[in-house]
C-alpha cells in the first residue's frame, strides 16, 4: 500500500531523515518510536507531502507521489493526518469543523456530511458537542473532534503525529482508545507515538527511529522484548548511556573521569558507583589495555544504567589482535576489575571496527 | 593530589589528599623513593583520599617493602569506605596494618 524508498529529507543545517525504506500494506498499524529529533515527524510529513523530499521515492498503491506530476490533491484524499495541535478551526463549530473537507472537497451534501459527521462523533464520544467551539472542549475532547475531522474524508491510511504529546495526562487514555478502536476496525495507520504501552498494544508493527532511518522494524513483542540493536534496547529500557573513545596515546585521563563523574552525578547514582565507574575504566582501558595499542587503535567504553533497578553495565570494545586482559591482564588490576563487577566476560566484538570486547555487570553498592 | 609531608625525627606521617591514580602516582612514588631512607616508623594518612587504582596500590605496595627491608612498621590510617573497598578487594588488608 505505501513503499517508502531512500527518502532524505534535508534542511539547511539538519538532516532529519537520511535514508528511510519500508513497505507498509494494507490494515497494518505501524507505530513509529524513537527519541525526539530523530525524523518520526519528518517522515509523516514527508508521506503527505506537508514536507517535500530531498530525495527518494513514495509509492502509495503504485503511484509515485514524489513524481512531480503526481495529481497530489488526489493522493493525499487517501491519507489523513491527525496532528499534536489540533488544527480545528476555532471560528467553526465541531460538526462544521467535520463537515468543511466533505462538503468542499469530496462534493457531498451538507446533509450526507452532517449526518456522517454525527456518526463519527458519536462514534469518538462527542455527539453532544456537535454544537460546541473547539474553545468549549478540552484538550482530549478536540483531539477527538479532530479524530473524527480526518475520518470523515474516508481516507484509506491515517497518520498520527504525536496525538497526545500536547494533552494533560488525565485526557491521554480517552484519545488512545479512540485510536485503538479504529485500529480493530482495520484501517492502515502510522502512529508517531512516545506513548510505549499504547504502541505495543495497538501495533501490527513497530519501526524505531534513530538517526535518521528506520534503526529497527520489528513485531512489538521483537521490538519491546528482544530488541535485536544497541540503541533499540537502550531506548526501550530507558537506559542511560555515556560513551568516550580513546584513540590516541595523548588521551585526556582527567577529562574523561570528570565526564564519568558528572554522568554519575547527573543521574543520581552513588559515589562508590561512581568510583567503582571510574575503577573499571582506569584498570582496563588505560592499564590493561592501552599499553598495548600500536598506532592506529580504538578503545571504546559505554556506560549503561538502568535508573530503575540501578543496573550498571560498562562494555569495553577495542581494535587489535584477540586479547583478552582477564586472563592475560597485570593481576592487581584483574583482581580489581573482578571485585567490583557482579558478572565479566571477555569475547569477539560484533560491531566494526572493534575485535575485542569486554562486559561487566557492576556490583550494586 | 595533594601530599602533605610531616616529619618528626625518624617517624613519618604522609598524608595524601585527592585522588592516587595512574597520573598521580608517580608523585607518591617519588616521594617514597626519596624520603624513606632514614624513617624508622611511616604512617600514610588517607583521610582525604577519595580514590585510589592498582597504581597507587603498587606504589603503597612498594613503601610497605622498602620498610619491611628496614625493618620499621608502616600504618594506614583513616581510609574511607571507598579506599577500604578496594584494599579488601585485592587482598591489601592481609599486607598492610590498617587502623
Amino acid at each position: 500500500m505505501i513503499s517508502i524508498r531512500h527518502l532524505r529529507k534535508e534542511y539547511p543545517n539538519v538532516t532529519p531523515l537520511k535514508d528511510v525504506s519500508a513497505e507498509i500494506g494494507q490494515g497494518e498499524v505501524i507505530s513509529i518510536i524513537g527519541p525526539s529529533g530523530t525524523g518520526k515527524s519528518t517522515l509523516l510529513r514527508c508521506l503527505n507531502l506537508l514536507e517535500t523530499p530531498t530525495s527518494g521515492e513514495i509509492f502509495i498503491d503504485g503511484q509515485a507521489i514524489t513524481d512531480p506530476k503526481c495529481k497530489v490533491h488526489l493522493l493525499r484524499r487517501k491519507m489523513g493526518m491527525v496532528f499534536q495541535s489540533f488544527n480545528l478551526f476555532n471560528h467553526m463549530n465541531i460538526i462544521e469543523n467535520i463537515m468543511t473537507g466533505p462538503v468542499s472537497l469530496l462534493g457531498h451534501s451538507r446533509q450526507d456530511a452532517c449526518d456522517r459527521g454525527m456518526e463519527l462523533l458519536q462514534m469518538v464520544g462527542l455527539r453532544d458537542k456537535a454544537l460546541a467551539f473547539p474553545d468549549e472542549l478540552s484538550g482530549g475532547q478536540k483531539q477527538r473532534a479532530a479524530i473524527a475531522r480526518t475520518l470523515a474524508m474516508d481516507p484509506e491510511i491515517v497518520l498520527f503525529d504525536e496525538p497526545t504529546s500536547a494533552l494533560d495526562p488525565t485526557m491521554v487514555g480517552e484519545v488512545l482508545s479512540v485510536i485503538r478502536n479504529l485500529a480493530r476496525q482495520g484501517l492502515t495507520m502510522m502512529i508517531v507515538t512516545h506513548e510505549m504501552k499504547f504502541a505495543r498494544d495497538v501495533s501490527t508493527r513497530v519501526f524505531y527511529m534513530d538517526q535518521g532511518e528506520i534503526y529497527e522494524d520489528g513485531t512489538p513483542e521483537q521490538i519491546f522484548d528482544n530488541p535485536r540493536r544497541e540503541r533499540t534496547r537502550q531506548f526501550i529500557q530507558r537506559l542511560k548511556v555515556f560513551e568516550t573513545v580513546i584513540d590516541s596515546h595523548g588521551y585526556d585521563f582527567i577529562g574523561i573521569n570528570s565526564q564519568i563523574e558528572q554522568f554519575g552525578r547527573k543521574h543520581e547514582m552513588g559515589q562508590k558507583t561512581i568510583c567503582r565507574m571510574q575503577s573499571i575504566f582506569e584498570e582496563l582501558c588505560i592499564q590493561a589495555l592501552l599499553p598495548r595499542m600500536e598506532k592506529e587503535f580504538q578503545i571504546h567504553t559505554m556506560v549503561e544504567y538502568n535508573e530503575e533497578n540501578n543496573d550498571t553495565r560498562i562494555s569495553i570494545r577495542y581494535t587489535g589482535p584477540a586479547f583478552d586482559p582477564l586472563a592475560e591482564g597485570d593481576d592487581l588490576s584483574i583482581l580489581l576489575v573482578k571485585g567490583l563487577c557482579e558478572e565479566i566476560s571477555y569475547g569477539k566484538a560484533h560491531t566494526q571496527p572493534f575485535t575485542n570486547e569486554l562486559t561487566m555487570k557492576l556490583r550494586l553498592e | 593530589m595533594t601530599i602533605t609531608k610531616n616529619k618528626e625525627g625518624t617517624r613519618m606521617t604522609l598524608a595524601l589528599e585527592g585522588r592516587l591514580d595512574t597520573t598521580t602516582a608517580p608523585q607518591l612514588e617519588a616521594e617514597v623513593k626519596t624520603s624513606l631512607y632514614d624513617v624508622t616508623e611511616l604512617v600514610l594518612d588517607l583521610e582525604m583520599l577519595e580514590y585510589i587504582s592498582s597504581a597507587g596500590l603498587r606504589v603503597i605496595l612498594a613503601a610497605q617493602k622498602q620498610m619491611n627491608k628496614q625493618n620499621s612498621p608502616m600504618v594506614v590510617m583513616n581510609a574511607n569506605e571507598t579506599v577500604m573497598e578496594v584494599f579488601e578487594l585485592t587482598g591489601f588488608t592481609d599486607i598492610l596494618t590498617i587502623q
